[in-house]
């Protein structure tokens, strides 16, 4: 898979990471598994089921297409065997797919959502519906590309998961429904709808952070079961379509039928930032990898601060920066994020601000910057994530500027009540 | 209740090293006493001993040997748990040392407990609304306490307020709600 690593691109000055032209970020199983229950709560289970397929699908195809283009995989075999060693080489987990241009089947080992959910909560619940829509949609995706089958005359369904208590997870693959294929969110679309440029509060110390995480998270590959696991958490190198696709296509279908529930969704949605900052750029921030590349963080709010922000941007979250920063308020501003410019290529504008990550994000960095005692390296559980975040926060978030609803950046304000 | 009594009870009992009593059915936090300093979380640990009472009892009556005088004792690695039904109203949850031998420990129990219930009060305990147990029983077993209640809004479509104050919940709000903590929580039926 070296010749993947050589597809990865930068859009210059964005802050934002392309695979074979395809719009990637990394994100840890605490945010993926928030974001997919979110979307289950949202739509219930199995039409979030459906929806988080479909979108998996669609991305998934996306990003297959572009790849077997760039290294000339042709036949079906090169394809599905693509398909397999991509999968596992982001941290997705083992995928064998058995398929042929009527369907087939496909077995999973170590899928991320499956395994990380089973071991985040496994023994705490008992769960009734399986986890991995995106391995279905993935392997749905390699086998219309394979045999050259239009997008969606493949369906998968999970018919046995890791989550329900099987031995392993195993998918049914069989004719679908042929749909026109969903405009194509790129590169290129999202080149098209960001801000130039501009720096910030702690700009060069950002900017050569984010430098130095991106070089390292290159040679960042699934291990021999297909994960990633580092900074105490399990991570994936996922497609930002996913997110994007699955947020809002659930808050449009609640909007269109259950209005009063669009905001709830929301909320969860910036919980899922929160959960992301937390967790991945917490366990970043306290890493040996941060230490010998940055320094122990020290404490002070700015230094804080300016991690996160580097963090994001090496994660490929867009070009985020320090605005203004007290006690009482933060402002984060960013020329570009991987929300608004898929909503935009997608949707077109929207009456409101869409950028639910970025909002949740800004107000976790205000919390981490302001009531973690670093030194000290706590402990980043569940435990005391509650105890920083359940009913305790003084500050609001708004985003106070969206290109989403036609203003020129991304903002959001963390202020006191 | 007499102010301090678990202080009195306890006296003359070397290897305790806790009391807890639940009030039931609602399995809240009536009365502890700890002997050193612990980072527990009394209420907490006064909810699980009560519902772990009422799974018992239920799990018993299920095989047809449930009797008002069962009682579960734990051993754990450095401590010795008994818990029983002191009364129809309350639970009682003593925390032992790990290596007081059983036979002394189930004589230092029975006079502790007859100086317990001496001391609980006779009237019958007001039993919650079932919406308000349930709103409870999910911040206490939900994996993601510190977001059920907003999962729980945006699956019933019961409004967030309204479930900050579930004790106001109709009857078919409460179904929903039950519905909803029973899919949550990957269970049947909630034995509240």
């Amino acid at each position: 898979m070296e010749r993947v690593n050589g597809l990865r691109s930068l859009l210059a000055s964005q802050d934002l990471t392309f695979l074979a032209g395809v719009p990637y970020v990394y994100h840890c199983h605490h945010y993926n598994l928030f974001h997919d229950q979110t979307i289950d709560d949202a739509l219930g289970e199995e039409l979030g089921t459906t929806v988080r397929t479909r979108a998996a699908q669609n991305a998934a195809r996306e990003l297959l297409q572009a790849i077997a283009a760039r290294l000339g995989a042709e036949t079906p075999i090169e394809i599905i065997q693509l398909a397999q060693d991509l999968f596992a080489w982001m941290g997705h987990g083992t995928l064998k797919i058995d398929v042929d241009a009527t369907g087939g089947r496909a077995e999973g080992s170590y899928l991320h959502y499956g395994y990380s959910w089973t071991e985040k909560y496994g023994a705490r619940v008992r769960r009734a519906h399986p986890a991995d829509a995106f391995a279905a949609g993935f392997a749905a995706a390699a086998t219309e590309l394979g045999w050259k089958l239009p997008p969606g005359s493949m369906a998968a369904v999970e018919q046995k998961c890791l989550v329900l208590r099987d031995a392993g997870c195993a998918f049914e693959l069989r004719p679908g429904s042929p749909v026109a294929a969903p405009r194509l969110v790129d590169e290129a679309a999202f080149a098209s709808h960001v801000a130039p440029s501009f720096g910030g509060l702690e700009e060069e110390t950002i900017s050569a952070i984010a430098d130095g995480l991106r070089g390292f998270l290159r040679g960042v590959r699934g291990d021999e079961r297909g994960l990633v696991q580092a900074f105490s958490v399990f991570v994936t190198a996922h497609l930002s379509n996913y997110y994007s696709e699955t947020i809002y296509e659930a808050v449009h279908q609640l909007e269109k039928t259950q209005p009063g529930s669009a905001s709830v969704a929301e909320s969860l949605f910036r919980e899922a930032g929160q959960v992301c900052v937390f967790n991945t750029f917490g366990n970043i921030l306290l890493s040996p990898e941060w230490e010998g590349m940055v320094g122990a963080p020290t404490g002070d709010p700015m230094n804080t601060l300016a991690g996160c922000c580097a963090i994001a941007r090496g994660l490929g979250f867009g070009h985020w920066t320090l605005h203004a920063f007290s006690p009482k308020e933060l402002v984060l501003r960013a020329s570009s994020n991987y929300e608004a410019p898929f909503y935009l290529s997608r949707y077109g504008k929207s009456d409101k601000a869409r950028c639910y990550i970025f909002q949740g994000a800004a107000l976790a960095m205000m919390v981490l910057a302001t009531k973690v005692k670093w030194t000290e390296h706590p402990k980043l559980t569940q435990e005391f994530y509650i105890s920083l975040f359940r009913g305790k926060i003084p500050w609001k978030v708004r985003q106070t500027q969206c290109q989403t609803r036609g203003d020129a950046i991304a903002e959001v304000t963390v202020s006191l009540g | 209740m007499a102010q301090g009594f678990l202080e009195d009870a306890v006296r003359g009992v070397p290897s305790i090293r806790a009391v807890f009593i639940t009030a039931m059915p609602d399995c809240l936090l009536y009365e502890a006493w700890v002997r050193d300093e612990t980072d527990w979380v009394i209420e907490d640990v006064a909810s699980y001993f009560g519902d772990l009472v009422r799974a018992n009892r239920h799990g018993l009556k299920a095989l047809g040997s449930w009797s008002s005088e069962m009682q579960t004792t734990i051993e754990s690695a450095d401590t010795l748990v008994v818990l029983k039904e002191i009364t129809s109203d309350f639970v009682c949850g003593c925390v032992f040392e790990r290596s007081a031998p059983l036979g002394m420990v189930r004589l230092q129990l029975k006079r502790l407990l007859d100086r317990i219930i001496a001391n609980l009060p006779s009237v019958q305990t007001e039993e919650r609304p079932r919406a308000a147990r349930i709103v409870d029983f999910l911040d206490r077993y939900a994996p993601d306490p510190h977001a059920v209640l907003l999962r729980v809004a945006l699956r019933t479509g019961i409004p967030l307020e309204s479930l900050r104050a579930a004790e106001g919940l109709s009857i078919e709000e409460t179904a929903r709600l039950e519905e909803s903590a029973c899919r949550l929580l990957g269970l049947k039926q909630l034995n509240l």
